[in-house]
């Protein structure tokens, strides 16, 4: 097909703007048809996205409230010198967990948890692309989390350091079963990374509203999905580093990827975890850039500066940020060449860093700025982030990296630029989005306490380890002499610590009070430039009554009355708009799946074999076997119209014009569930 | 209830297109893309501790009595399965094709031939393990032949299970829009599956002769 054919098929598209008369749905009609089933059965097969979504962001910040704690133990026996409130071998295990549970289960899934809730909101659709793996991949997640604190309430929690240095982390100097947690856990919370990394990308390139091209989709959706293509080609690196570690470590198989004795390679480890490692932190960080650039937006109250700018950067981080992986190694011995390039690489990325920072900084300077409670999150992101990246270009440099190398100097680096780039902007966005779940307001007062405590105890906890690290206190010690003179600075890190604990209490406490009896927000109480703020708090089911059109980058400022809305999908399926990939032009209507029991059957399948697969390699085709089957179920009930479990679940959808018969005689209406 | 105001009307749509303009289609390419890549890295293992590790390429095999030495891996049987393997993706082809024009009796044929091969592939692919020259166990050159060739057993074993449920499905369901569509992008998947092989095959066969 020549350009001039594509060009004829796309202006002869059936859909046109014009003025008429239309059938208004009804709102309790398409509530019918995309609210999952009432009760408890309907929370085990919901696939609705913000359910979903809602879950991850809820789970993972439990994870980070019970890693928290532990991070408070470790702070209490670091207090002093030579205390003893906890012996090496539970340290050992408490900063293992701490490490692993905050990255595979807090950063990354609450990052996937808000695009997974509001890409389709701010892209105008009524679900994601694939609900049912959506709702997979959060059970199996959960299963995987409360496999590492099960394993560490068991005694069995991982102790080898959250990247699992092989020999250490071997058969031979790690007998027993922690290091498989930590191996299979690893194995099981990627999966539902992919997962939704594959359901944003998809989402995003088919359903975005007719009229939203490349040029005006939302910064934080880029960011989503500029992160779901890194996670596409990172995760399997850990993954596959995960899975040989456990066949190396499982008896009868005993393969020998990391065994030098037969061949195998100590450092091929260190390859396989920080190819995957350094994106990972970009996996961590790029999402927190676009809630910085939503809230900054809606705060300076003008668009974004530097728009095409800002997306180049974050595709360009997105590169960079697979050529810098060796950075984390330069303590091993490589070809000076690598040395050479991968200290330029970690240099250049500061390049697109700073560029977004400008940016940023030149949107609120030529704005009318609001000191709202999200915004005052955003300038501590900024303040603690440059902090923390200024450290990283220190480190960057290979000879001073050697002198520092393992050292509370490196603690307190990626302590600020993880805490900093990911955690001070997502508190920014819990308070932002808070009126959009909840349909009320957070309370100022409390929300500015919790911020001034959170900012002032995090700078006296880390800010004294760079220090340390200068005066030699390395990593993962449980204990230091009094005589080497690091106790006052340690116990001034364990009071800010306790400081960050009080901000993180006051907040839930917050939200506690808050989403019961907190001011009414309305539609879009910060004036909000995105589509999500153009439907009610909290979205209804279906999220939009007419999916939007868009003519601009900031919908909600910009569409008018007369701005043309969608008509003409069904409203008893489960049917949404897919449009053309670059330009947003309407090009066929699409059914998603129902609720399904069958993604948690999966789930637990998945779960099980590999937790299973600790003691046996048959856990391997078994699981398989016993997948398919279930797959099997999945494909063959689920494309059946209506749903899954008849009789047992609900009552299936009626056809329209049975439905609006009973719309009519509203009274006699008892199949609605 | 009837409301005045612009709208784009979208009813005259299709409720299902075959090919790339579906998400389903993205989300298996996307899929792909994963799994291409844990491949890519597993070659790049192999070229690691390759270039790291050994000096003898492939290993000699003290363990087996007599021991072997050179254990490049045999050729015969896996070439065969090789041809079995891309002559399979024929009826693919076909059947994909045959859903354009809704022609079920053609999807049918094309689909059935397709599981059968991929049966045969299937069992002659255990039989290959032997080729090898080496249990997984022997030292980290097998270890990651093994995991390779394994690993694409498995991508075999799904691939064919996907192509047997949809050949039940037209059998007893028939063939309407949206399982032609679903045949179609089960076909990406069994192409990736013969295509991925015949760079894999290069990798472990022609590495431990030419490298």
């Amino acid at each position: 097909m020549d350009d001039s054919e594509k060009i004829s098929r796309l202006s002869a598209t059936p859909t046109r703007v014009s003025e008429q008369w239309f059938e208004e749905p009804h709102a309790e009609q398409l509530d019918h048809v995309w609210s999952p089933p009432r009760g408890f059965l309907g929370w085990l097969v919901t696939t609705n996205h913000k359910d979903i979504g809602r879950r991850y962001i809820v789970t993972a910040f439990i994870f980070f409230l019970l890693a928290g704690i532990l991070a408070l133990m470790m702070r209490i026996q670091l207090a002093r010198p030579e205390n003893h409130f906890l012996n090496p071998d539970v340290y050992n295990q408490i900063f293992t967990t701490h490490g692993t549970a905050m990255m595979f289960l807090f950063a990354v899934p609450i990052m996937e948890g808000f695009g997974l809730y509001f890409v389709p909101l701010m892209i105008g659709t009524r679900n994601v692309a694939f609900p049912r793996m959506n709702a997979f991949g959060y059970f199996v997640y959960l299963f995987g989390g409360l496999m590492l604190f099960g394993g560490l309430l068991t005694n069995t929690g991982p102790d080898a350091g959250w990247f699992a240095y092989v020999p250490l982390s071997g058969p031979q100097f790690s007998p027993g079963h922690r290091v498989d947690i930590w191996a299979d856990m690893i194995t099981l919370t990627e999966i539902p990374a992919l997962v939704g990394a594959v359901e944003i990308i998809t989402t995003v390139f088919k359903q975005r509203a007719p009229g939203m091209s490349l040029n005006r989709i939302p910064l934080f959706v880029w960011a989503q999905v500029i992160t779901s293509f890194m996670v596409l080609f990172a995760m399997p690196s850990i993954m596959l580093a995960s899975g040989a570690l456990a066949m190396d470590r499982l008896k009868n198989v005993n393969t020998h990827f990391f065994n030098v004795a037969e061949g195998g390679d100590a450092l091929l480890w260190q390859h396989l975890f920080w190819f995957f490692g350094h994106p990972e932190v970009y996996i961590i960080f790029i999402p927190g850039t676009g809630f910085v650039s939503t809230i900054v937006e809606t705060f300076s109250r003008r668009k974004m500066f530097g728009y095409p700018a800002m997306v180049l950067s974050l595709i360009a981080t997105a590169f960079i940020g697979f050529g810098l992986w060796v950075h984390h190694m330069f303590a091993t011995p490589l070809p000076k060449l690598g040395q050479a390039f991968f200290t330029g690489a970690s240099m250049l990325i500061a390049i697109p860093s700073g560029i977004q920072i400008f940016c940023w900084i030149a949107t609120l300077a030529t704005g009318k700025p609001k000191l709202k409670i999200p915004l005052l999150w955003v300038l501590g992101f900024i303040v603690v982030f440059v902090l923390g990246g200024m450290t990283g270009i220190v480190l960057a440099s290979m000879s001073i990296d050697i002198q520092v190398h393992d050292t509370f100097f490196v603690v307190a680096h990626f302590h600020y630029v993880l805490i900093g780039g990911a955690v001070f902007p997502l508190f920014g966005a819990l308070h932002y989005w808070f009126p959009k779940w909840t349909g009320r307001m957070l309370n100022r007062a409390l929300a500015q306490w919790q911020f001034w405590l959170f900012f002032i105890g995090f700078n006296l906890t880390f800010f004294p380890m760079h220090i340390l690290g200068f005066h030699g206190m390395t990593r993962r010690i449980y204990t230091y002499l009094p005589e080497t003179g690091w106790g006052n600075l340690n116990l001034l890190a364990t009071i800010g610590a306790a400081t960050m604990g009080i901000s993180v209490l006051l907040f839930l406490i917050n939200v506690a009070v808050s989403r019961k009896s907190g001011a009414l927000a309305g539609e879009n109480p910060w004036g909000g430039s995105t589509l999500e703020w153009m439907t009610a708090s909290p979205p209804p089911s279906y999220n939009f009554l007419h999916l939007p059109t868009v003519a601009g980058r900031c919908p909600a400022w910009e569409n008018t009355p007369e701005t043309p809305v969608v008509s003409g999908l069904s409203t008893t399926e489960r049917e949404v708009l897919t449009t053309t990939i670059l330009d947003a032009v309407p090009e066929h209507r699409y059914e998603i799946s129902p609720d399904s029991i069958w993604p948690l059957v999966l789930a637990l399948v998945v779960g099980l074999d590999l937790l299973w697969m600790i003691f046996t390699p048959w856990a391997y085709p078994i699981g398989v076997f016993v997948g398919l089957v279930v797959l099997a179920f999945w494909f063959w009930r689920g494309n059946e119209p209506g749903w899954v479990v008849e009789g047992i679940m609900s009552t299936p959808p009626k056809s329209k014009t049975e439905q609006l018969a009973l719309k009519t005689e509203d009274a006699k209406a008892p199949s609605h569930h | 209830m009837l409301k005045h105001r612009a709208i784009i009307d979208v009813s005259g749509l299709p409720a299902t297109v075959l090919d790339h303009r579906s998400p389903i289609w993205w989300g298996n390419t996307l899929l792909l893309a994963i799994e291409t890549t844990m491949f890519a890295l597993l070659v790049a293992c192999y070229f690691y501790v390759r270039v790291v590790d050994f000096t003898v390429w492939p290993p000699p095999n003290g363990n087996a009595i007599p021991p072997v030495y050179n254990t490049a891996p045999d050729l015969p049987l896996p070439l065969l399965n090789l041809g079995i393997l891309l002559v399979s993706l024929v009826p693919m082809i076909w059947a994909d094709r045959a859903c354009l024009k809704r022609d079920a009796r053609a999807v049918k044929f094309g689909l059935t031939l397709c599981v059968l091969l991929g049966i045969a592939v299937i069992a002659i692919r255990f039989l290959e393990f032997k080729s090898l020259h080496f249990k997984w166990s022997d030292n980290a050159y097998a270890s990651i032949i093994w995991t390779l060739v394994g690993l694409h057993l498995t991508h075999l074993v799904i691939a064919t299970s996907e192509n047997l449920i949809m050949t039940i499905w037209v059998f007893v369901k028939g063939l309407d829009d949206k399982h032609a569509r679903d045949v179609r992008v089960t076909a990406v998947y069994w192409y990736w599956v013969g295509v991925i092989w015949v760079l894999l095959f290069i990798t472990i066969w022609g590495g431990a002769r030419w490298l």
